[in-house]
């Protein structure tokens, strides 16, 4: 098991955002979290991730975490290769191994060309397949991905769907918070949030 | 702390800094256009005052012209430091919280950040110190840049105490200004502060030991070690307060 939450709570003043949210992801499985807007998806992530405490509860994880933010967390005036070189350095991983994978990274998700643009240059397109980027840069064990394709074209939203099942083969676990209910065949356990609890 | 991460983390913020167009304009235009108003608006008439730092019986005889050269180089210098500290420990804030869940430790980070500012306020202090001089010649040049890093140092410091508490960019800009104007830009001006009617509540304010270092260094022999020690206390006070908000705030949960 890659990651165990128990009866998670949180409240922001009198509104009770989430009541009781308890829930297990395994190695090598694809999960869903579906809400409506202001269900408190992201405020669960942010928990699970670290930004937030929770009022109650527990949140045990295991292995290398990866986290990709609903908005593109990103510096405007670095190019892309310095963020590759800022958060492999971050996360430990030495020059040759940072190079070979944002290489593949970059390959893969088709942005090479914008090695070294500035992020203010960038479409939106482009800075979400950067931000989907460092969140892989690792190689995570798990891997939580909130609303991750904000921005894509088709065909990078196939390719994120390709790398998603590559990772999922790989034995990563991964999250992902959505609004599209379509995407349900692509999930293997899909979890409901409403009203602060999973229906 | 690995020290790949705080020259990693240093370089980025310096690189970034550097290619903000608008940054490097004010560092250039602002101490130049104030100091050119200087020239054009003051007249050369002498003006005898004494300083607080110093003895009752020291009279300081300068130009109304001189005086206004450093009280202006020093006000430059103070809002400078302090805009710029504020925009680099505010303006990537949620992308440094992004750094600190990746492995970043919040205090690798601040060093980074304390390192480029104390760059910028060694830069500034010089850049000021030298156009100053170009203006108005300065008796001691070396010592009165160093009172310029001083209050580089002190503002620097405020800067990023606002920085850390105040989220929205425009509140921590009129917070600076707001200070910088009324506490380096007039009270501190020792013509007003010589007619004052409380003089206590001035010297209470981040500028005053700052500014007494300055006048003291440009124009006189005296020793300012004294206003330099209260001046690097008080710049203390406000890192200390602006490190420990910054790393409660920033810290993973």
């Amino acid at each position: 098991m890659i990651f165990k939450s128990e009866h998670i709570a949180k409240s922001f003043g009198k509104h009770k955002v989430l009541k009781d949210i308890s829930f297990k992801l395994e190695a090598g499985t694809i999960t869903g979290i579906v809400g409506e807007n202001g269900s408190g998806k992201s405020v669960l992530m942010e928990i699970i991730v670290g930004i937030r405490n929770a009022d109650k509860g527990t949140v045990n994880k295991n292995g290398r975490i990866g986290y990709c933010p609903q908005r593109a967390m990103l510096f405007p005036h670095l190019t892309v290769q310095e963020h590759f070189i800022y958060f492999s350095v971050a996360y430990g991983i030495d020059k040759e191994q940072s190079k070979r994978r944002s290489e593949e990274l970059l390959h893969h998700f088709n942005y090479k060309k914008y090695l070294q643009e500035k992020i203010i240059n960038l479409s939106g397109g482009t800075q979400q397949k950067l931000n989907l980027s460092i969140s892989l840069l690792h190689k995570p064990d798990l891997l939580i991905l909130d609303e991750p394709y904000n921005g894509f074209d088709w065909d990078t939203y196939q390719r994120f769907w390709d790398y998603t099942n590559h990772l999922k083969k790989r034995g990563c676990a991964v999250l992902i918070v959505t609004h599209l209910l379509s995407e349900k065949e692509r999930l293997d356990h899909i979890y409901e949030l409403e009203n602060g609890i999973f229906v | 702390m690995t020290v790949n991460k705080v020259i990693t983390g240093l370089s980025m913020i310096l690189r970034m800094l550097v290619r903000q167009k608008i940054v490097i304009i004010l560092l250039l235009i602002i101490p130049a256009f104030f100091l050119t108003i200087v020239e054009f608006t003051t007249s050369d008439r002498m003006l005898p005052f004494q300083l607080a730092s110093l003895n009752d019986d020291v009279f300081i005889n300068i130009s109304e012209k001189g005086i206004s050269f450093i009280f202006f180089a020093v006000a430059s210098s103070g809002f400078l430091v302090s805009f710029l500290a504020l925009n680099l420990i505010q303006k990537n804030n949620t992308v440094n919280r992004r750094l600190i869940i990746c492995g970043y430790h919040p205090i690798e980070l601040l060093i980074s950040i304390l390192l480029a500012l104390f760059l910028v306020v060694a830069l500034i202090a010089i850049y000021v110190g030298i156009l100053t001089n170009a203006f108005y010649t300065i008796d001691n040049l070396g010592r009165f840049i160093l009172s310029l890093v001083l209050i580089g140092f002190v503002y620097g410091s405020y800067g990023l105490a606002i920085g850390s508490l105040v989220k929205a960019e425009l509140e921590g800009i009129l917070l600076i200004v707001l200070l910088v104007n009324i506490d380096v830009g007039w009270l501190q001006n020792p013509l007003f502060y010589a007619e004052a009617q409380n003089q206590i509540i001035i010297k209470f304010l981040p500028a005053y030991f700052p500014s007494q270092t300055a006048i003291i260094t440009a124009v006189t022999d005296y020793s300012a070690v004294n206003a330099i020690g209260n001046g690097i206390v008080y710049g203390l006070g406000f890192l200390i307060f602006s490190m420990v908000i910054f790393f409660f705030k920033m810290r993973t949960k």
